[in-house]
């Protein structure tokens, strides 16, 4: 199973649970008949089951032992007199029996897996369209267990917990049934236990659910301790701290240790009481059964029956708390998929007469006010023009606003107050995608997607002209790929191997050349970079400002020295506003800040 | 052949059965007298069925049969409890002791093995290793006294009641122990590649969401919902290939266990029809044919388990044996006092043989000396260093330290006088406390000074609890010039005779640059000083810089020696000066 997050919401089942089956619902719907068949095949199974013993008592009953004057007996209201054709008869019904069983649980694991497949494409595209703000406010790691673990999750319900239901508790009500058509009285007392198991299940299962919560916590932890040892060797080596992190390792590993022995006591505790539970069962109903053997009420022959079939009532009750927690953990991440899937998407703004547009000439934001949270403004007051083929930097201190002007301008999130103008029309009359679609975005991190250089560049969907890609590729100076990697075929892994982070960021840039842009945004696109790859991406940037609107955002002043118009922003304000040459006569901040940077 | 079973058992498993010796075999005890009395419930079942079925009835007798039942099974409960506790316990004590030894020998593995070895072998070695040998010898244990002993009791009484009987009931048993085998086999590789889809799956999800943002700008939604999409049905079709095994599984299972019934009831019951068998006979072989079905199914079960336990227990062993070729001399040369003089003579190196790093390295570093080096990305600057606290030894050529090789020193000794900063500034998650001391002592007013060194007030002032936040994984995130400054106080703890620093002010801007490495000299002033970077103005105050090109000294000298006389040098210098001049 896969690892889900330690944070595990825990949840207990109720009857609103009921509302999760409804938002499901959906999703099962076209595979109703599907499970509804499956629910008929156990029922079928079920009854094979059930119908073992029978046989084997008619054998019994009807040729090996004869009750009556002459042989034979009946089934399904066939009269079978030789005891060959009853074993051919019984054969059959054993393969029959094998193949319906083999044909259920393959349907069932497979109509299960259909729909969790839905579930997770449909969750995943649904996300895909929710706004920048709601992944702002998750942390991805959560939201990557959406997708994998919580759905994997519910995996476990579809599978091994209907499987339970269908399956167990059916044979369970089966067995009942047949106690209690055998002997009421005696099926009565049986039932009595029913409340005593239950409870203790529900109690045990509580128990274990908080020992398997800690297990898991300090064995996440021991993993964490593996991987930070390992990547980390160096330091714990070099700084001769070895012991110190031996001995934390031990303090780790033994609470995990106590933790894994608790639970076994559980277990230890839960297991041999259920088994007590059937052992007391025989003698009470051995007990009250030989009474009533003895006044006649009962033949001997069906408190035997009986006694057989109470052992089969017992057997699937010690796997019900392990069910019982699947199908918590089930219900509590189908809540989690529920509230993603009640987010709203990404809300087009609703008016009648949206504008096209099909090239962005001019930029401007008016009077603009935002804020994340309604106490802390962020941006105040932001007003600038970008006329055609213009650049504008946008300088300033961390958590100065900054990146909050780029969510605006690329509608990933809308201005409280004010307006942002594309070609003089409002964005809000825009289709955000016309937008976009003009829009490139190059940042701090770039951003790599695993497959190939090319699929990077240029999706697969979206067919592009080998030359014109080649000079896209080039632009951007990303010769490299030719010289040290296989060109355009590259592969890239996990966290954009095998590239440096300068030529990641290159390869990006090649992505927003393929692209055409009229407007182009760089987002600290240069950061913490040797300055050899700096030199290139600069280069690089520079050609594909040339003829488009661009915005650079930066830390380091001398990133945007060459821009048209600098704005410099502190506390969410526009402080200085001007070319490099007019701030630095202003002497006021701009210049402040850039005797700092210069020792 | 057997030494691949027999060593490791001996080496890594023998001392924990000898510490828990008593509870295993008391276990096993305990184990017996449940399997046995298991066998007696039914018999005393048996008895009062037929007692009744005599006639005259016994209240006595009936509540003594049934007291007796009772009795066995408060007896099976509590032994049960006992053999649980035992042997699943030593079974944890052994994964407890285990893991423990592999972190302990990981940490003294040098950094040769580390580049060989993928992180996530041995974290696999960790975690999924360790499991399989705890159930290989836990649950394997507990099924192999089990089949011993419930299965040959079984199997004895059911030959004594008649041998050809058993020999035909037992046809369908093979194919039993095999299915299981092989179905459980087939599962596991079925499953571990499910598994590698969706490991697949889960990083796609994870580089989606990341670059949300990016995916948004470009209208990448439907293209990455099609990878998604795509990523998602492979791991359909390979967790349903899976399941299609896995369904197999039971019905098989259920089909050879009913045949074998069919066959004991229609032959059997031929048996009684010729007066050949008692019905009692019978009917106690099919009960003893249900008993028989566990035992069998775990055979298969097991040697799966055991095989799997043993491969793992051999990769741990190898783990485990494995030496690291950096070590300590047998006896090492014996210094007391150390003036940091490092000597370079003749050193190559290779991380894979036959494509070197560096040749014929030849340098010397005078006491109290500061050496500057530069040169371009991959010219071998930092394998250099690193042989220095050996964190790989040379190919060819030696390295000595105050006239005493390198490897005639005990290598604790020699780590202890390097402070050394290797260039990718790791945090551990933990406090920034703990990172900067990492288990050392230092007093209040020195680890002040180093704060202020490092230029670390700011950023201190702004964490929520100061020295004691937690940062990385689980604490907050740094960005990569604060982690740098942490890194680099890390390496100013303790005052050592020799002080080596890789690249240690990459990411922070050039005014903080030349702030911290003023500092550093001043509280190293009598230590040999060894720096890495690409930043000519934080060599400038270097007594000496080297330049390495392609594993070789290209140029040496000071800083105004090197302007004139290399071109990478002086290029680099007019550049960088220009840069920072540009802004004025």
């Amino acid at each position: 199973m896969p690892e889900t997050s330690i944070s595990m919401e825990e949840k207990e089942i109720k009857l609103a649970d009921l509302y999760l089956a409804k938002m499901l619902w959906p999703f099962i719907r076209p595979y109703a008949f599907l499970l509804g068949l499956t629910t008929l095949l156990v029922f079928i199974v079920t009854f094979f089951e059930l119908l073992m013993p029978i046989l084997t008592q008619k054998a019994f009953d009807g040729f090996i032992l004869p009750v009556g004057p002459e042989k034979g007996t009946h089934l399904f209201g066939f009269e079978i007199i030789s005891f060959s054709n009853f074993c051919i008869l019984f054969s059959v019904i054993v393969l029959v029996s094998f193949v319906i069983d083999f044909f259920q649980s393959l349907l069932m694991e497979y109509t299960g897996q259909t729909i969790i497949l839905n579930l997770r494409c449909g969750l995943f595209s649904h996300m895909a369209f929710l706004p920048v703000a709601f992944y702002d406010k998750n942390s991805s790691g959560r939201l990557v267990s959406r997708v994998a673990g919580d759905i994997e999750n519910m995996n476990e319900m579809f599978t091994n917990v209907l499987i339970f239901i269908f399956r167990d508790l059916f044979l369970m009500i089966g067995v009942l049934v047949i106690l209690f058509s055998i002997n009421i009285k005696l099926a009565l007392y049986l039932t009595a236990m029913v409340p005593v198991i239950a409870i203790s299940i529900t109690v045990f299962s509580k128990i274990l659910r908080k020992a398997f919560r800690t297990i898991r916590q300090k064995l996440a932890e021991i993993n964490h301790s593996f991987s930070e040892a390992i990547t980390g060797i160096k330091i714990i080596q070099t700084t001769s701290s070895r012991d110190r992190f031996m001995e934390k390792f031990k303090f780790l590993n033994f609470e995990y240790f106590s933790a894994s022995l608790f639970q076994i006591r559980i277990f230890s505790i839960f297991m041999p009481f259920i088994g007590f539970m059937g052992v007391l069962s025989v003698a009470i109903i051995l007990w009250t059964g030989s009474f009533n053997v003895m006044d006649k009420s009962l033949t001997l022959g069906e408190l035997v029956a009986f006694l057989s079939y109470m052992k089969l009532f017992f057997r699937p009750l010690r796997d019900l708390s392990e069910t019982f927690n699947l199908l918590q953990n089930a219900l509590a991440s189908a809540e989690r998929i529920i509230n993603v899937f009640k987010q709203e998407k990404a809300k087009q703004r609703a008016l009648v007469l949206r504008e096209r547009i099909d090239k962005i000439s001019h930029l401007s934001l008016e009077k603009v006010n935002f804020s994340y949270s309604e106490d802390k403004p962020v941006l105040k007051n932001i007003s600038f023009r970008l006329p055609p083929n213009r650049s504008i930097g946008i300088v300033g201190r961390t958590g100065s606003g900054k990146s909050s002007i780029i969510n605006l301008i690329t509608g990933f999130y809308g201005p409280g107050s004010g307006t942002i103008s594309f070609n003089g029309i409002d964005q809000k009359s825009i289709n955000i995608e016309d937008i976009r679609k003009k829009t490139a975005l190059v940042m701090q991190d770039p951003v790599l997607f695993s497959g190939t250089i090319r699929e990077n560049i240029t999706p697969s969907g979206l067919d592009m002209d080998p030359a014109r890609l080649e000079k896209a590729v080039y632009d951007a100076n990303c010769d490299f790929l030719f010289e040290k990697f296989s060109g355009l075929d590259t592969n890239i892994e996990e966290e954009g191997r095998p590239l440096s982070s300068g030529e990641k960021q290159l390869v990006c840039i090649a992505r927003a050349f393929a692209f055409d842009p009229d407007l182009i945004i760089f987002d600290e696109a240069t950061s913490y970079m040797d300055s050899n790859s700096e030199q290139k991406v600069h280069d690089a940037m520079k050609k594909l400002m040339k003829g488009r609107l661009s915005i650079i955002i930066a830390h380091r002043l001398s990133t945007v020295r060459d821009c048209d118009s600098i704005l410099l922003l502190r506390d969410g304000r526009i402080r200085e506003q001007g070319s490099h040459h007019e701030l630095i006569a202003l002497k006021g901040e701009y210049y402040h800040l850039l005797e700092k940077e210069k020792i | 052949m057997l030494n691949w079973i027999i060593d490791p058992i001996l080496k890594l498993i023998y001392p924990y059965i000898k510490k828990n010796l008593y509870k295993i075999l008391f276990g096993i005890l305990c184990m017996i007298i449940v399997d046995a009395t298991q066998l007696i419930v039914p018999q005393v079942i048996k008895q009062a069925v037929d007692n009744l079925d005599k006639g005259p009835f016994d209240t006595n007798i009936l509540f003594f049969q049934c007291g007796y039942i009772l009795f066995l099974g408060l007896v099976m409960a509590v032994l049960r409890y006992g053999w649980r506790n035992l042997l699943m316990g030593s079974a944890r004590d052994l994964e407890n002791g285990i893991r423990d030894e592999i972190f302990n020998h990981i940490l003294t593995l040098d950094m040769a093995y580390y580049n060989r070895t993928k992180t996530g072998d041995i974290m696999a070695h960790a975690t999924s290793d360790i499991n399989h040998v705890r159930m290989a010898f836990g649950f394997g244990l507990i099924a192999i006294v089990d089949t011993l002993l419930l299965g040959g009791a079984t199997l004895g009484i059911m030959i004594w009641t008649h041998p050809a009987l058993t020999a035909l009931a037992m046809i369908p048993m093979p194919f039993l122990v095999m299915t299981t085998r092989n179905l459980g086999k087939k599962t596991h590789t079925l499953h571990k590649t499910a598994q590698e889809s969706f490991s697949k799956l889960t990083e796609l999800v994870r580089e989606s969401f990341f670059g949300i943002r990016i995916i948004k700008v470009y209208n990448f939604e439907s293209i990455i919902m099609n990878k998604v999409e795509k990523a998602s049905k492979d791991y359909f079709n390979k967790n349903l290939k899976r399941a299609f095994v896995n369904a197999l599984l039971k019905p098989l299972l259920i089909l050879f266990f009913n045949l074998s019934t069919l066959i004991i009831l229609f032959y059997g019951g031929f048996l009684v029809m010729k007066e050949a068998l008692t019905p009692g006979e019978l009917v106690a072989f099919l009960q003893y044919l249900g008993i028989l079905a566990w035992p069998v199914i775990a055979i298969g079960w097991m040697t799966n388990l055991f095989q799997r336990g043993m491969a793992s227990l051999n990769r741990i062993n190898t783990l485990l044996d494995s030496r690291p070729e950096v070590a300590s001399p047998g006896h090492p040369a014996v210094l007391s006092d150390l003036s940091g003089r490092i000597t370079f003579k003749d050193v190559s190196f290779a991380y894979v043989k036959d494509s070197p790093v560096l040749s014929n390295i030849l340098f010397d570093v005078e006491p109290g000396m500061s050496i500057g080096i530069t040169g371009p990305p991959g010219s071998g600057k930092t394998s250099l260093v690193q042989l220095i606290p050996r964190l790989y030894n040379t190919t060819s050529g030696k390295i000595f330290l105050d006239g005493h090789e390198l490897e005639s020193l005990d290598l604790n000794f020699l780590r202890q006088q390097i402070a050394f900063m290797p260039q990718e500034s790791f945090l551990f998650s933990s406090t920034i406390r703990d990172n900067i001391l990492m288990g050392r002592y230092v007093n209040r007013e020195r680890l002040d000074r180093i704060i202020e060194a490092c230029c670390l007030q700011e950023t201190l002032e702004k964490m929520p609890k100061g020295l004691d936040t937690v940062v990385g994984e689980r604490g907050v995130t740094l960005s990569g010039g604060q982690k740098q400054r942490i890194a680099l106080a890390r390496t100013l703890v303790d005052e050592k005779p020799i002080v080596i620093l890789d690249d240690p002010v990459s990411q922070v801007d050039t005014h903080t640059a030349s702030k911290l490495i003023a500092a550093i000299h001043q509280m190293n002033s009598e230590s040999s000083f060894i720096i890495i970077s690409h930043r000519i103005s934080a060599l400038a105050s270097c007594d000496r810089i080297y330049i390495l090109k392609n594993g070789r000294i290209n140029y040496s000298g000071s800083h105004q020696e090197l302007i004139e006389t290399s071109r990478f040098y002086g290029e680099s210098f007019r550049v960088q000066q220009f840069e920072e001049e540009k802004n004025a």
